[in-house]
């Protein structure tokens, strides 16, 4: 708790540093990252920060030190010919894309490790420093780094913010861009940079293997809470920025521990909270919606089956007739009749089951529909009348009121349906 | 010298033995374009060494390997889960899914580190150089050789068995997987054997070149052999040679440079690689004069 | 207009199909008559891949079924054949013509055991019936578009069927192939096979086959080439989708679950 106080108040400047870094490159990573993932080039950030590996090891063989200026210069230069080969080899040879996204990690990754050990061996004592690119270590960042992956990640946030436009084209339909005279290469080439860059400052917090998840995992989580952009950029900025302070914290408290493992899991869960709760695509939304259907369905049948009683003459049912007619609901079609009853559509008297006025219209709507359709269906979709029951007993449930409209138009306000029997409209009595 | 010799042998031996599994199961996984997929298999497969690792105490019980393996499928499930299910895409989920797996297995090794020999290195690189040293001892005490290399030769044995098996229904799904489905041959069952020796191979295969190199062996041979034929046979038998050619100048350009064995496998692999780039590229020149030629004439 | 047979090899009961859960198939129910030439017709996005891939069990189908030759399709998968659309694959495969050819008989030769002299026999043999005989050991990355979809014709050929299905078997070929191809086809369904093909130009159809299937979204005719190729009835499967149709499909489209499945 002391140390949760001590960390969350900031007291400590060089916390306060990190936190800021953190938050920067956060913003800047979750914002390029969502781009590559509607563009549905989500590894080749996968690729590209693997790629950076050998760089770093370059810059820092140059320079001899931990001197960030090498390090992100390195960096940049191995991540772009990275990307570079990348859309060569696809243009150049057959293979195909993740092939080539595949190949190019791992050979660039394996020169990295080449280089790594290379300068493990010649005993610099700086070495300790270089290893926590490979899975981050944001309590690392001091103030000399802060400038530099402070402005870039402004950098790259000023351009996605400046040029959204123009990626919003390249991203979601980048023909119509070069039809109307875009530089979509150019756009691109800026876009790939952008990529690069973040790369380059999120390997910081996270490392360059777990990299591919700040790229990825923000967006495709966000992007179940929205589907307008600037709020999805907004939500995985947030998720990023969550991620990766709470990750910080964790190696705070717990110095053996990298903060990239930690940065990924806490992401992870909160993609999976969002897959799992987020309102209309989330999994448990789908399925909640899906059993009110089915509740709505079945109390259908209810009023559907005592309102074809009457049509025989028979004003109401009992509880018993009604779950002979379907005998595996039982227990559904008992809960249906207590929440009809409630809702005042229908009311039970001496055991007999029998619609209210209300009930009456909703249930003459509900048959309406099924022989509307099976009208329909037999009508200008040729199918015969001993075929068309079972479709109609779906859409009786969904057809909407336009589309009853549209159908009583098509239809010419139908007076029987195929099997002859009568549309009941409201107005008219059994 | 002549002891240097023969730990020098058994390396490259051994190198040999794991680039030749990791090549046969790749060349499937590139036809499937599933490359990726087998990056994110090798990836996830860590928690489960660690896990299997803390139950069995030791890194050569069976529990690594079952840990492993079990790890391998639920990270395919998972992927084919994130896709049908959240309705994320395939490149994303296989994106999330290993890096939330690998993290995991990171944050284990960290979490145990007095209780598991694992360090981060050698999930990074593997420490083959010191294959010749960790010897297989039988309880009467006698040495039967390198303990790595008897786990690389069941593994080949292994993989061997199941490419020779169902080369005729691996070869028929990766072409026209719904042609599969639809003459009954078990498409989704092949599908998760492949994984599953993925996993195996990535495991039985970790220690010696790291869980990130054994990708590069998996996808870097297949993809340089598909450049020069378009013949399963040669790609196949192309893709063991420049296994076993990796696997020996990774070797000595290591011990001149004095570098990871593994990482050093991987750069050549890379070179070899780009090299077939530039050489296809120029017979293709060549040959592309004479197919316009041949074209103009039939047309 | 829709003819119902007797004793089908194929018969479709109320099947509704939905693509990404948007039904692109309504209530489709017909029977096929053995031995005849049949073509499926119908503008783009009428369902006709659709039709053939639920038919072979890779869609399932929200509800309805199919019978083939009265039984289910697991039952008689040895004797189906199946033509996919040529762009379902990548041809950069590495595989020569035969050796797509010899899949065709991977069916009947079960696990475990490889192809062997009979069966190269009997691939070379369908090789030559489609005009490839000199291509036998060509690469397949090497092969024109209308030399691939005799490949695919072959390794049908192959499986020994008696029934056909083709998807789009003439899109993108040259008119020789086309003619060669048809000759094949008419050939086949003398000798008592069933071939259904999914076809798209409705002036070569007409010529082509003897029996028709037209769809557009819905089944709009199934019968015999005089009774079925009347203006009206290409004017119901061309002349635009119902509008009412597509509107319901759009608002199924936007629900958070398919109501259609069971």
């Amino acid at each position: 708790m002391e140390d949760f106080l001590y960390f969350f108040s900031f007291q400590d400047a060089s916390i306060a540093f990190v936190v800021l870094g953190i938050t920067l490159l956060g913003i800047g990573s979750a914002f390029v990252g969502t781009f590559s993932f509607l563009d549905n080039k989500a590894l080749l950030g996968d690729a590209i920060s693997h790629a950076i590996l050998p760089g770093i090891c370059l810059g820092f063989m140059l320079a001899g030190e931990k001197n960030p200026f090498f390090i992100v210069g390195g960096a940049i230069a191995s991540g772009g010919l990275a990307t570079y080969l990348t859309s060569w080899l696809k243009d150049n040879t057959k293979l195909s894309e993740d092939s080539i996204i595949a190949v190019v990690l791992s050979v660039f990754f394996g020169i990295g490790i080449v280089f790594l050990t290379i300068i493990q061996k010649s005993g610099n004592p700086e070495m300790a420093g270089l290893n926590q690119f490979i899975f981050g270590n944001a309590i690392g960042i001091v103030e000399r780094d802060l400038w530099i992956y402070g402005g870039l990640s402004i950098g790259i946030i000023g351009v996605l913010v400046f040029m959204l436009k123009e990626f919003q084209i390249l991203v979601f339909n980048p023909d119509f861009g070069k039809a109307l005279g875009l530089p979509m290469h150019h756009i691109r080439l800026v876009f790939n940079i952008l990529i690069i860059l973040a790369v380059v400052i999120g390997i910081q917090a996270i490392g360059v293997v777990l990299m591919a998840a700040l790229l990825i995992t923000p967006g495709a989580a966000a992007r179940f809470w929205t589907d307008r952009l600037k709020t999805l950029l907004i939500l995985a900025a947030v998720f990023a920025i969550i991620s990766g302070i709470f990750g910080t914290y964790i190696s705070y408290t717990l110095p053996q521990m990298p903060t990239g493992p930690w940065v990924v899991v806490i992401l992870s869960f909160i993609a999976l909270l969002s897959f799992l709760f987020a309102p209309k695509k989330g999994i448990l939304f789908r399925f909640y919606h899906r059993k009110k259907y089915i509740d709505k369905t079945q109390r259908d049948h209810v009023l559907k089956s005592i309102y074809k009683a009457e049509e025989l003459g028979k004003p109401a049912l009992s509880l018993e007739e009604l779950t002979h007619i379907y005998p595996h609901q039982k227990q559904a079609i008992k809960n249906s009749i207590k929440e009809l009853e409630k809702e005042g559509q229908l009311f039970i008297n001496q055991n007999l089951i029998k619609l209210t006025k209300p009930g009456k219209m909703e249930a003459k709507r509900i048959v309406r529909l099924h022989r509307l359709w099976e009208l329909y269906l037999n009508e200008y979709m040729n199918i015969a009348p001993d075929h068309v029951h079972e479709s109609a007993e779906k859409l009786e449930h969904l057809l909407t009121p336009e589309l009853e409209a549209l159908l009583e138009t098509r239809l010419n306000f139908p007076r029987l349906d195929p099997h002859q029997e009568t549309i009941p409209r409201d107005h008219d009595d059994i | 010298m002549m002891t240097f010799d023969q730990n020098a042998f058994l390396i490259i031996f051994t190198a040999s033995l794991i680039a030749i599994s990791c090549g046969l199961l790749g060349v499937f996984m590139m036809l499937r374009k599933m490359a990726m997929t087998g990056d994110a298999i090798s990836h996830a497969v860590l928690p489960g060494i660690v896990i299997g690792f803390l139950v069995s105490g030791t890194q050569r019980g069976l529990e690594v390997i079952v840990g492993a393996g079990i790890l391998g499928i639920l990270a395919t499930l998972m992927i084919d889960w994130l896709r049908k299910k959240a309705r994320v895409q395939l490149d994303a989920s296989i994106g999330i899914t290993f890096t939330l797996l690998f993290a995991i297995g990171i944050i284990l090794i960290s979490a145990f580190a007095y209780r598991v020999d694992l360090d981060q290195e050698c999930v990074l690189y593997g420490e083959i150089a010191y294959l010749p040293i960790d010897l297989w001892i039988t309880d009467a005490g006698k040495s039967l050789g390198p303990r790595i290399m008897w786990l690389a030769i069941l593994n080949l044995i292994l993989v061997l068995s199941f490419i020779t098996l169902f080369y005729k229904e691996l070869k028929l799904t990766s072409f026209d997987e719904k042609f599969g489905v639809v003459i009954g041959i078990p498409a989704s069952a092949i599908n998760l054997g492949l994984m599953s020796m993925v996993s195996y191979t990535t495991v039985s295969s970790f220690e010696a070149v790291g869980a990130i190199l054994v990708v590069a062996l998996l996808v870097v041979p297949p993809a340089t052999a598909f450049l020069w034929t378009r013949q399963l046979r040669q790609l196949i038998q192309l893709t063991l040679i420049i296994g076993i050619a990796v696997s020996l100048l990774g070797y000595y350009l290591a011990y001149l440079l004095d570098s990871s064995i593994a990482g050093m496998m991987v750069t050549v692999a890379g070179i070899i690689f780009f090299v077939s780039v530039g050489l296809t590229r120029y017979r293709s020149k060549i040959k592309f004069g004479t197919q316009n030629e041949a074209k103009a004439f039939s047309s | 207009m829709i003819k119902q047979v007797t004793q089908p090899i194929l018969e479709i009961h109320d099947l509704t199909v939905s693509y990404d859960q948007s039904p692109v198939l309504w209530n489709v129910d017909f029977s096929l008559p053995a031995g005849k030439l049949i073509g499926i017709l119908g503008p783009n996005g009428a369902g006709k891949s659709t039709l053939i891939k639920a038919i072979m069990g890779l869609i399932e189908p929200n509800s309805g079924y199919v019978k083939i030759f009265d039984q289910d399709l697991d039952k008689v998968r040895n004797k189906i054949s199946y033509v996919p659309q040529r762009e379902s694959v990548d041809w950069n495969f590495p595989a020569s013509v035969l050796d797509v050819v010899l899949m065709g008989t991977y069916g009947k030769l079960g696990l475990f055991k490889r192809p062997g002299k009979k069966e190269r026999e009997l691939a070379l043999s369908c090789l030559e019936k489609v005009g490839m005989t000199a291509y036998v050991h060509r690469q397949i990355s090497e092969l024109s578009g209308g030399q691939q979809q005799r490949v695919f014709i072959a390794r049908a050929l192959a499986q020994e069927a008696d029934l056909y299905l083709m998807d789009e078997p003439f899109a993108g070929v040259d008119m020789n192939t086309e003619t060669a191809i048809f000759n094949l086809l008419q050939e086949m369904s003398q000798s008592g096979k069933t071939v259904i093909v999914v076809h798209h130009d409705i002036y070569s159809a007409v010529n082509y086959f003897d029996w028709f299937i037209m769809l557009n979204l819905h089944l709009v005719a199934s019968g015999p080439k005089n009774e079925v190729v009347t203006e009206e009835l290409l004017r119901k499967t061309y002349g635009g989708k119902l509008n009412l149709l597509s509107k319901v499909s759009e608002l199924i489209r936007q629900k958070e679950f398919n109501p259609l499945k069971d």
